[in-house]
């Protein structure tokens, strides 16, 4: 065995113990993958291995963690015990690390060929030219594009994509014995992800490198990994081989994780559709939007260019349907949500709302509009004033509305409107740091829900959330479009929600819709050559077995 | 729904808002219990500073009649300062600052007014009555404060000017032969009203105009940038010296124009902020509701951007205090009034002599009361810091 985990124990400060007594073995040229949603641990663990926490901080109780490597000069080394220096020999050396973050992740004052050339320089005691010689190599494996100009370049020059392609040639360039990669793919387009997980297959195949990757997605382990374990606070609750823990699962954890992916999940309303005729009632109809940022340059500020963040938009959103806007980041999907509540200004085109063109709408007669129109954001986090209570968050608009007699009866309306969402109302007085991701992602829902909204943005509500909360939501959205007869955009990325959710799909590439339709015949059938390159690309797993 | 949502929150004891957590963290620091230490001292000092260092006894027996001319003597200023703190307590007491606050300064500002239309304390005073009346026995009893003597007595009836520490004098006398321990009690109040008037000004243009800048961006901000950049361009003390020069050397003027000079910076701040803030979702919420300017101003962007502008102002106060003490060394300052900065001036006489004892002491407090507010705002800053506070993962 590579390294062979026993009891590992790590805690911070006196709280609880975030990684309590995981054992796990990976033998080399293995791909291990660590599998569990936010706060369970994985992450921590792959810290504590390379014992980067806060030494201040965190502590190990207990635990051991024994790694075996030839060209180790112990031979076998307890990874928990070793001094501080020798522990340094190793990081970067016979275990690298890559992190989620691509844009963090590079120190943006030195070039690419700096960065990739000091380890080597330090591990392996090369001289500066031979250094340089390999940092080429590992930026060829890697299928940089021109790599001897890349070396002498600054990390912001580089997309995401390449970036990432970077940290795994820095985390190769020693020809390291176990690669620990956590969430290496998740800031990452579908089709970029692709790509990077097809890479590190082929340098692990090379080299016979062994990989530690942690993630939370259940489609990208179902391709790359050997064996799997599943983390639920801070233990493992099930370790397996992938067809063991994928197709049978023993633990009901594992099975509720596989539920909720949204593949497996029951189609929302089966097949019923088609029956809703097309064009006749039109709640929203965007005709030939347009927004653009003007682009400035020189002394003069003169006015250059433009990005075209929205090119010549034209879409239809049913009444009582939902209509989802794939693409790529940069794709525009998210400028265009923000142009329709006018929260970003439109260059040209129409916006019209149940007939009225609200582009042409003073902000006085938007007034009306901004009670129909409603938006959920992404991130909750943000979402959210942090200096104010639920209960203001929530009565605030319905006072600027008119909704309700005084402030007793907002406070009561809004206690109601919480319930719906799923949470107390004894919660109102309460802060937004206060709750979890998943709780303040409802608490944005019954922001947008006080004002008896008939349509709403959901700008890719449910990206940051875990599996399970994602398909609770995902549930409750459903449950609410049903019971108040509400229109949703739905803004996403990811194409699993698409097919459980969306009634039709709109795919956004650089500005553009390249083509709609319904979900069956967009997703099974696609026209336009991003359309495939697109589903090609998203990670393929079906659980056998009815859902449960 | 299948589901139940109730774990999950975070538990400790009950909501704790940011303003407890900063209050919370920035009392957690030595240096910041040792800053507002200091700072309290330098403030019940300027509060009682006429029951502190008095020539006028507390009380007295002349001809068998009590009296109490210290009482007597009160001016405007020191009523309206123990009605404030008298205020501050009443509603720390009660422990409901936001419901009660409106109540206690409309209350405070009442009794300045009346203070400062009713209360007439003799023009004419004459120190040495006092000391006189006991040695001749016509006054049978007086109690004295713990100082006895007033910041502009110049014991007139034994004449003592630049006279080193003694039982008398514990901390000397200055060249019109005041007791210096009596000057710099009473100088409190003009340390500790420049920092707070200065900053206070300069923090509320500070916050109108940042705040506008970074709300409406497009010609309106580079204009008004370009207008801030020539104003920070006009050096504060040269202004200072020529308005001195002009309008006569006025404490309240100083305050102005040292206020007046230094908002940029906080607008600067303000305006960073902003442009981070405009750009986050809750403040699109806000937008996306409806809601009116002036709420997503106040309401939804200012309370999240001002903590970084509080951490300024403590410095700010600090720097305030030394535009003052440099004022008045220069010669420049109040006339009359104590003041540590003129009080330096003095510990260089004319003839060339130095008396250490009108250097060392109100420079040291010059130090403590500026060092002082460098560490509540390095405290406030930490206490702040985003970094300092993640949530552990």
């Amino acid at each position: 065995m590579l390294l062979r985990v026993t009891d590992l124990c790590t805690t911070f400060g006196d709280g609880p113990a975030a990684v309590d007594g995981v054992s796990f073995e990976i033998a080399s040229g293995e791909t291990f993958c660590l599998v569990g949603e936010s706060g369970s641990g994985k992450s921590v663990t792959g810290l504590s291995l390379l014992r980067l926490l806060d030494g201040t901080t965190a502590h190990h109780p207990r635990g051991a963690a024994v790694f075996r490597s030839p060209r180790l000069d112990a031979g076998t080394v307890d990874l928990m015990r070793i001094p501080e220096t020798e522990m340094r020999r190793i990081r970067g050396s016979r275990i690298a690390m890559i992190f989620q973050e691509p844009m963090t992740a590079l120190n943006p004052v030195l070039t690419i060929g700096e960065q990739l050339m000091e380890p080597l320089m330090l591990h392996l005691d090369m001289d500066e030219s031979r250094a340089r010689a390999r940092a080429l190599d590992v930026l060829e494996q890697v299928h940089m594009p021109e790599p001897e100009r890349r070396l002498d370049e600054y990390p912001h020059r580089l997309s995401g994509g390449q970036r990432q392609r970077v940290m795994i040639a820095m985390a190769m360039a020693c020809e390291p014995d176990l690669l620990i990669a956590d969430e290496p793919t998740t800031a990452l387009d579908v089709t970029i992800q692709a790509q990077i997980l097809e890479l590190m297959a082929e340098l692990q195949r090379r080299r016979n490198t062994a990989l530690l990757f942690i993630t939370h997605d259940l489609s990208v382990v179902a391709q790359i990994a050997d064996r799997i374990a599943v983390m639920q606070q801070g233990r493992i609750v099930e370790t397996g081989t992938r067809d063991e823990v994928l197709y049978r699962p023993r633990h009901p954890y594992t099975r509720a994780l596989l539920d909720a992916l949204p593949s497996r999940m029951k189609r929302r309303r089966g097949g019923h559709h088609a029956d809703v005729s097309h064009g006749g009632d039109a709640l929203l109809r965007l005709e030939k939007l347009r927004v653009y940022f003007p682009v400035y340059r020189g002394v003069l500020q003169r006015h250059v260019d433009d990005v075209r963040a929205v090119d010549d938009v034209s879409l239809d959103v049913q009444r009582g349907r939902v209509l989802a806007l794939v693409g790529e980041s940069g794709s525009g999907k998210t400028t265009l949500g923000r142009a329709i509540l006018r929260l970003v200004p439109s260059t040209g085109g129409r916006v019209r709302y149940a007939g009225e063109d609200l582009l042409s709408l003073s902000a006085r007669q938007m007034q009306r509009y901004r009670r129909e129109l409603q938006i959920v954001f992404q991130d909750p986090q943000s979402s959210l004033n942090p200096r104010l209570t639920v209960a203001t968050t929530l009565t605030e608009p319905m006072a600027v509305h008119g909704i309700g007699e005084d402030h007793v009866e907002r406070v009561r309306l809004a206690a109601g409107v919480l319930e719906r969402v799923g949470l107390e109302p004894r919660m109102l007085d309460r802060f937004p740091h206060e709750f979890s991701g998943g709780q303040r992602q409802r608490i944005g829902i019954a922001r947008a829900l006080v004002l008896n909204p008939s349509f709403i943005v959901c700008d890719e509500v449910t990206s940051a959330l875990d599996v399970s909360v994602q398909a609770r939501v995902l549930g409750l959205l459903d449950e609410l479009r049903v019971e108040f007869n509400l229109t949703y955009l739905f803004i996403t990325h990811n194409i699993d929600v698409v097919r459980y959710f969306a009634d039709e799909v709109a795919v956004m590439y650089r500005g553009r819709v390249v083509e709609q339709g319904p979900v069956d015949q967009v997703c099974n059938r696609p026209e336009h050559e991003y359309t495939r390159t697109l589903l090609a690309a998203v990670p393929q797993f079906e659980p056998a077995g009815e859902p449960g | 729904m299948s589901e139940t949502v109730t774990g999950g929150v975070t538990q400790h004891d009950g909501p704790e808002s940011f303003r407890a957590q900063v209050v919370r963290r920035t009392w957690a620091r030595l240096g910041a219990r040792i800053g507002i230490a200091w700072i309290a001292v330098v403030a019940l000092c300027a509060v009682f500073a006429p029951f502190l260092a008095n020539s006028h006894p507390l009380l007295m027996r002349r001809g068998g009649v009590w009296s109490s001319p210290l009482i007597e003597h009160l001016t405007w200023i020191d009523v309206s300062l123990l009605a404030a703190f008298g205020g501050l307590l009443v509603a720390w007491w009660l422990r409901r600052f936001r419901r009660t606050l409106p109540l206690a300064l409309a209350g405070v500002t009442l009794v300045v007014l009346i203070s400062y239309f009713g209360v007439n304390p003799p023009a004419a005073v004459i120190y040495e009555q006092y000391r006189t009346g006991l040695a001749s026995e016509t006054i049978e009893t007086a109690v004295f404060a713990p100082v006895p003597f007033s910041p502009t007595d110049r014991s007139r009836d034994r004449p003592r000017s630049l006279t080193a520490p003694d039982a008398v004098h514990l901390m000397g006398t200055d060249e019109d032969g005041a007791d210096v321990l009596s000057r710099m009690i009473h100088a409190c109040r003009i340390a500790l009203g420049i920092g707070f008037v200065a900053t206070g000004i300069a923090l509320i243009l500070g916050i109108v105009y940042g705040g506008i800048m970074g709300f409406f961006a497009g010609w309106a901000e580079i204009l008004m940038m370009r207008f801030l950049e020539i104003f920070e361009s006009v050096p504060q003390l040269f202004l200072l010296l020529m308005v001195v020069a002009f309008f006569g050397r006025n404490i309240y003027l100083m305050m102005v124009v040292i206020g007046l000079t230094s908002w940029p910076g906080y607008a600067r701040y303000l305006r960073a902020e902003f442009l981070k803030l405009r750009r986050q979702d809750f403040v699109q919420a806000a937008q996306a509701c409806g809601l009116p300017v002036t709420s997503i101003l106040f309401r939804h962007m200012l309370p999240n951007g001002i903590a970084p502008l509080l951490v300024a102002a403590s410095f700010g106060i600090a720097s305030a205090i030394l535009a003052e003490a440099v004022l008045s060394f220069l010669g420049l300052g109040v006339v009359d009034e104590p003041s540590w900065g003129g009080m330096l001036n003095q510990a260089v006489g004319p003839g060339g002599t130095f008396a250490p004892w009108l250097a060392s002491y109100p420079g040291l407090a010059i130090f403590l009361t500026v060092f002082a507010y460098n560490l509540i705002g390095e405290a406030l800053r930490d206490a702040i810091d985003p970094h300092l506070s993640r949530e552990r993962s």
